[in-house]
């Protein structure tokens, strides 16, 4: 018990940081999706593989209970607009003024982005994972994870530059 | 600049970005990118996206991390859990042999102690398992209309039921078990609507319905009831019974080619292996 808790224990900011990347800012969404992960994780801590990464591992189900919750609650018919996520609820930032509100922009556009987009995005640039460990953890090939992350970045640059005006990218590097 | 950019594709700019390129392509993707500086200017901008989202979603990982998700406290509570559900169900099983009404009564005492999943859990499976047996007692017999809609329209069939359950149903193939789709219809139940499929071979008939369930995943239950066998299970969100007029091996058998065939792709979530 003890080895478990101590290891498992060093992930849980980062899998609340993820929850959060993954339900829009709502912290306390969020946080009862880390518990139900945590207690999956504990009650199958004998099913995981020994010699695996137990980041990814545990990475892995979180995002599965969380598309367990998104599919549970579209059968309810209930619909999560990016609006609900109030302001209060979008991450803390720290830093000057002028670097807060830039951040506080770049969160807002980043919650616009789909849920795929967000959690290739924040797997890959924030939590720095390979290719190959995000396309383990989202259950998608690699080439699904390149192109989610080919558009996201398309798109959260889009969002953030629509005040200064930039022309529609021309359609561009085609393969 | 045009035999530059021919072995360079999308994939290449996006591994730059990440720095996971090797030192030849990342110098071929600068070369490409000075050669072209609209295209350079918004490649250093999605640069400077990616370095703010790491400092945006830095200050999160200093947030002390609440008691309720301490890994300790967690064990304690699965322990203690388990604990209970043991001390219940001794203190139940004592209390019955003691007799009587007495008895009975401590043992709804002591069911009040397990922990509120399980009990959600055993009624859940207690629902289904009562509600599938109901339905195959009164269709089965059924001559003239056994089902709805029956196994010649199979893709309305599918694509009917699957949108009024919300969740996309596919349909076994039991004819390695010697049995053939007969169609299905439309149930109500405490918990929206449900479906149940036919299948014929012979004079048996077997039932497989299915509805939402998410009181979590359990291993395949047995349950029999005037000659009718039901096996029980829950995956992914949805529950699952399997009843017929067969042996309890025989029934488990098809119930286990029954979950093969539902959990291998289409038990995911949809939105899972979808490119977006």
């Amino acid at each position: 018990m003890a080895i478990e808790a101590a290891s498992i224990e060093a992930h849980i900011p980062g899998l609340r940081r993820f929850a959060r990347a993954l339900v829009r800012g709502d912290r306390e969404r969020a946080d009862d999706l880390v518990q139900d992960s945590l207690e999956r994780a504990l009650s199958r801590w004998h099913l995981r593989r020994p010699e695996g990464d137990l980041r990814s591992w545990l990475y892995t189900i979180l995002y599965n209970r969380f598309l367990s919750e998104q599919h549970r609650q579209r059968r309810r018919g209930v619909h999560n607009s990016l609006n609900e996520a109030a302001e209060s609820e979008l991450p803390q930032v720290r830093g000057g003024q002028d670097q807060a509100l830039e951040h506080r922009d770049l969160l807002r556009a980043f919650a616009a982005l789909s849920a795929e987009q967000r959690s290739v995005l924040f797997l890959v640039g924030v939590e720095d994972l390979s290719y190959e460990e995000a396309a383990r953890v989202l259950g998608v090939p690699i080439g699904t994870v390149m192109s989610r992350l080919s558009r996201g970045r398309e798109r959260l640059r889009h969002f953030m530059n629509r005040d200064i005006d930039e022309p529609e990218p021309a359609p561009r590097r085609a393969k | 600049m045009s035999s530059e950019r021919a072995d360079l594709d999308e994939r290449d700019f996006q591994a730059s970005l990440d720095g996971r390129l090797s030192p030849e392509r990342a110098a071929a993707v600068e070369a490409y990118l000075a050669a072209h500086p609209d295209e350079k200017a918004r490649y250093e901008r999605d640069a400077e996206l990616r370095r703010a989202l790491r400092a945006a979603w830095a200050a999160e990982l200093d947030e002390p991390v609440p008691s309720g998700l301490r890994v300790a406290r967690l064990s304690a509570e699965r322990r203690r859990r388990q604990y209970w559900q043991v001390g219940a169900i001794a203190a139940a099983l004592v209390l019955f042999v003691l007799g009587g009404i007495g008895g009975w009564t401590a043992r709804n005492a002591g069911l009040g102690l397990m922990s509120s999943t399980r009990s959600a859990r055993a009624a859940t499976e207690r629902e289904i398992t009562a509600d599938a047996l109901a339905a195959h007692r009164v269709f089965s017999v059924e001559v003239r209309h056994p089902v709805e809609v029956d196994a010649a329209q199979q893709a309305h069939l599918v694509q009917w039921l699957s949108r009024r359950l919300g969740h996309p149903l596919r349909v076994p193939d039991l004819n390695a078990a010697g049995f053939q789709l007969m169609g299905g219809r439309l149930l109500p139940s405490e918990d929206g609507p449900a479906a149940q499929f036919m299948y014929q071979n012979g004079n048996t008939r077997l039932t497989l319905y299915e509805r939402a369930d998410s009181a979590g995943e359990t291993a395949f239950r047995y349950t029999e009831q005037n000659g009718i066998g039901l096996f029980y299970w829950s995956d992914q969100d949805f529950g699952y019974a399997l009843a017929g007029k067969l042996g309890r091996e025989q029934l488990l058998k098809i119930a286990e080619l029954v979950y093969h065939q539902l959990s291998s792709e289409g038990a995911k979530p949809p939105t899972a292996g979808k490119a977006s």
